[in-house]
């Protein structure tokens, strides 16, 4: 650098470590402000759009603008004596064109985290980006792991935050913390609930239905598994909008196992040929 | 036939039993169901010793291409034809049915019929319909009055035209006929003519496309050019995509066998 | 939502060497929720023709039992087998009566005519604009998948089994991009000494 400063040339623009006006660097970080601060999303470009952007979609076969956003699910959890088991399909659908038969609705946020996706995709996604970067920085502050009910508390203070901007998630968190296995539910309406058992997505009807005749808390491992993957499956079956892969995933004091992902089309011929063998 | 055994015997004309349902229906928020339309270039000229009708060949449900060689140049008479845009069913519906009026026409009054008669029964009838009808038509035809094109629009206006264009591409066909029509044109000239307004309209709009076909009509012959030009051939497949017979796993199969042997059976006839 | 796809399904049908194939999805449900596995679009209406008819499952029974009442009644007075063609302007002139209050269907016509044996194939709209092309026609929920499977498959001359794998094909691709089809499909090939049924494998989510 010493030749150029007796060039005096250092100042002259092309010296700059980059071309752009301190202006410029402002107006970029406006629009990407979310790299920095993942809580301030752009709101929608027009004013209160609480209230108005539920016109524009209340309007949406008059004016054509209408956005179609990966929807429709079946995922189910539940809490039994040897911990929560999550199982979950893999269809992806905008509109009724099936647009992935293969997505991880299973977001693993730590080894003793788990979150499941419904709703819009790229919503759950996202923001249980947001969430495992908390957990873990709570983790490095505190010294410990954060607990379901705190990282769900989280999940619903963002959602409150966004409340009527037209975010889209029904989620449920899982983990393992100690107090023992927890289970809750949280959605973009706000709401959180603990509990034992949950089912979310167009498909949960049916899950219910195999869960309910199934479910008791002392079930062994392998039958809890079961009950979850059959009860996807006959979700996957009856509802359009659900299907692919089935996946099992097992949250124990250890943390969480992948039990199985197995596809429905294998599935089906093989509870058809039990059937038959019976 | 005796309605109350047969019900169901067609009656003549249109039946609205499913109206006030179908609005009950899509009042839930369900949307229509699209119709084929034409989407289209459709042309006609006079020139030196009668007619040249053309027209492109796609009909699409809205964003689809679901025939890419429609016939879009209808039979009226010997000495008149009529390209049809707008909702492909009416099109080819209206003109059917205005076809067979003008053979029975000719029937009753023994001699050609006048292509101005065929404008009045079509225009009558789009009138009729108020426009409920989409039918934009260019219609010509020689007779012993002369060379004649109609243009006939949906509501049942009508124009008498040298040259006229109609359908979505009816404006660069007529960029294409203001800028070298002129009157006696030779028959050479006037298919080159026409061939260029429709695949100006076969290129530049999305709602046309495919091949080219013409319609020639002159004093006392027809020539239907069907696929005069066939301006978009579809690609060479390079590589073979067949299936080895056996990759579909089938669950069950039934072969059902016909008989076609013919057996004649004579019956006495009853006395 | 399409009132078209409201039960969902689709039909196709295409010409082979002296033979025509049309298929069919088993699924009747309404919306997302699928209410039936065995429900098959297409009916056999004559020993070599077949009508598919994909959309709404009520117009779907209904158009079947009155295009049969018409063509029991032109077989009665003609005391002859109809043939596809005459089938198809009769489906085409009904559909077009109920123009402006119009049954949710869209048909397709494979068949082999009775004294010739020639090939048919056909499709219409809801209100009946005829289509008749000598490759395939498709219809039902997942149209545009079914027409891209077919423009790469399908060429000219296909034997009755090669045609039987680009028809099933065909199908199963296309259905398994499509929510509201599928569920279990059924081809018939028509030749004209025999009628092969098979019913496919299919994914069943």
């Amino acid at each position: 650098m010493a030749l150029a400063e007796i060039c005096k040339i250092s100042n002259a623009s092309y010296m700059r470590p980059t071309a752009w006006a301190t202006d410029d660097v402002n107006e970029l970080k406006s629009y990407a402000s979310n790299f920095e601060n993942p809580y301030t999303l752009a709101a929608p470009p027009f004013a209160n759009p609480v209230e108005n952007l539920n016109k524009i979609q209340a309007n949406a076969d008059k004016t054509g603008i209408k956005i179609e956003f990966d929807h429709g699910t079946t995922t189910l959890g539940f809490k039994f004596k040897g911990g929560v088991i999550l199982a979950v399909d893999s269809r992806a659908t905008g509109g009724q064109y099936i647009g992935s038969q293969s997505m991880k609705k299973i977001v693993e946020i730590n080894d003793f985290l788990l979150g499941t996706l419904a709703g819009g995709a790229a919503d759950c996604v996202y923001w249980d980006r947001v969430l495992s970067k908390e957990c873990r920085l709570h983790e490095l502050r505190n010294k410990e792991r954060i607990s379901v009910a705190a990282a769900s508390k989280i999940m619903a203070n963002i959602a409150h935050e966004y409340k009527g901007m037209g975010l889209s998630m029904g989620m449920m968190l899982a983990g393992y913390d100690k107090r023992g296995p927890g289970l809750y539910y949280v959605d973009s309406e706000g709401s959180r609930t603990a509990g034992n058992l949950f089912s979310v997505g167009s498909g949960s009807i049916f899950a219910y239905g195999v869960l309910d005749s199934g479910y008791d808390y002392n079930l062994e491992d392998e039958a809890a598994q079961e009950l979850g993957r059959r009860a996807i499956y006959h979700a996957t079956h009856r509802d359009a909008y659900s299907g692919g892969i089935i996946r099992v995933y097992h949250m124990t004091k250890n943390g969480f196992k992948v039990i199985s992902n197995e596809d429905c089309e294998m599935l089906h011929y093989k509870y058809q040929a039990e059937k038959a063998a019976q | 036939m005796d309605l109350d055994l047969a019900r169901d015997m067609p009656r003549a004309g249109f039946n609205f039993d499913n109206c006030k349902r179908n609005a009950t229906l899509l009042s839930g928020g369900f949307k229509p169901p699209k119709t084929t339309k034409t989407g289209t270039t459709i042309a006609g000229i006079i020139f030196k010793d009668g007619v040249i009708l053309g027209a492109d060949t796609r009909a699409t449900e809205g964003p689809i291409v679901s025939d890419k060689n429609c016939a879009k140049i209808h039979y009226l008479a010997s000495n008149i034809y009529c390209c049809g845009a707008g909702t492909a069913a009416d099109t080819e519906m209206t003109t059917d049915l205005i076809s067979s009026q003008l053979e029975l026409h000719r029937l009753n009054t023994e001699r050609q019929v006048p292509v101005v008669c065929a404008n009045v029964m079509l225009k009558q009838m789009l009138f009729r319909y108020q426009g409920h009808i989409s039918a934009a038509l260019v219609l010509g035809g020689v007779d012993k009055y002369g060379s004649h094109i109609y243009c006939i629009h949906p509501h049942g206006s009508a124009d008498k035209l040298p040259y006229a264009t109609m359908g979505s591409g009816s404006l660069a066909a007529m960029s294409v006929f203001e800028r070298r029509w002129k009157p006696d044109l030779s028959e050479e000239e006037g298919k080159l003519l026409v061939r260029d307004a429709i695949a100006a309209g076969v290129f530049n709009d999305l709602g046309s496309g495919s091949n080219i076909d013409l319609c020639v009509i002159r004093k006392d012959s027809t020539e239907y050019l069907r696929n005069y030009e066939l301006a978009n051939k579809k690609g060479e497949r390079q590589l073979n995509y067949d299936f080895k017979s056996g990759s579909t796993v089938v669950l069950n199969k039934t072969i059902k066998d016909l008989d076609i042997t013919i057996n004649i059976r004579p019956v006495p006839m009853e006395t | 939502m399409s009132i078209l796809a409201y039960n969902g399904g689709c039909v196709v049908a295409m010409r082979g060497k002296d033979c025509v194939a049309i298929a069919t999805d088993h699924r009747f449900g309404i919306q997302a929720q699928t209410i039936s596995t065995d429900f098959k679009k297409v009916f056999n209406i004559a020993p070599r023709m077949f009508l598919g008819l994909t959309g709404l499952q009520t117009d779907i029974l209904t158009v079947r039992d009155r295009v049969m009442f018409r063509k029991n009644l032109y077989e009665t007075r003609e005391n002859r087998e109809m043939a596809p063609k005459p089938f198809s302007a009769m489906l085409s002139s009904f559909l077009y009566e109920h123009r402006f209050g119009p049954y949710f269907i869209e048909p397709v016509i494979a068949g082999l005519d009775p004294k010739t044996f020639e090939p048919f194939i056909c499709n219409m709209d809801l209100i009946g604009c005829p289509n008749v092309p000598d490759d395939f026609v498709v219809a039902g929920t997942c149209a545009e998948q079914l027409y891209g499977m077919c423009e790469t498959l399908w060429r000219p001359n296909l034997e009755p089994d090669d045609l039987f794998e680009v028809i099933s094909q065909s199908m199963l691709n296309a259905f398994d991009r499509d929510a509201m089809s599928g569920w279990g499909a059924t081809v018939y090939v028509i030749e004209k000494d025999k009628i092969t049924e098979r019913t496919l494998k299919t994914r069943m989510d």
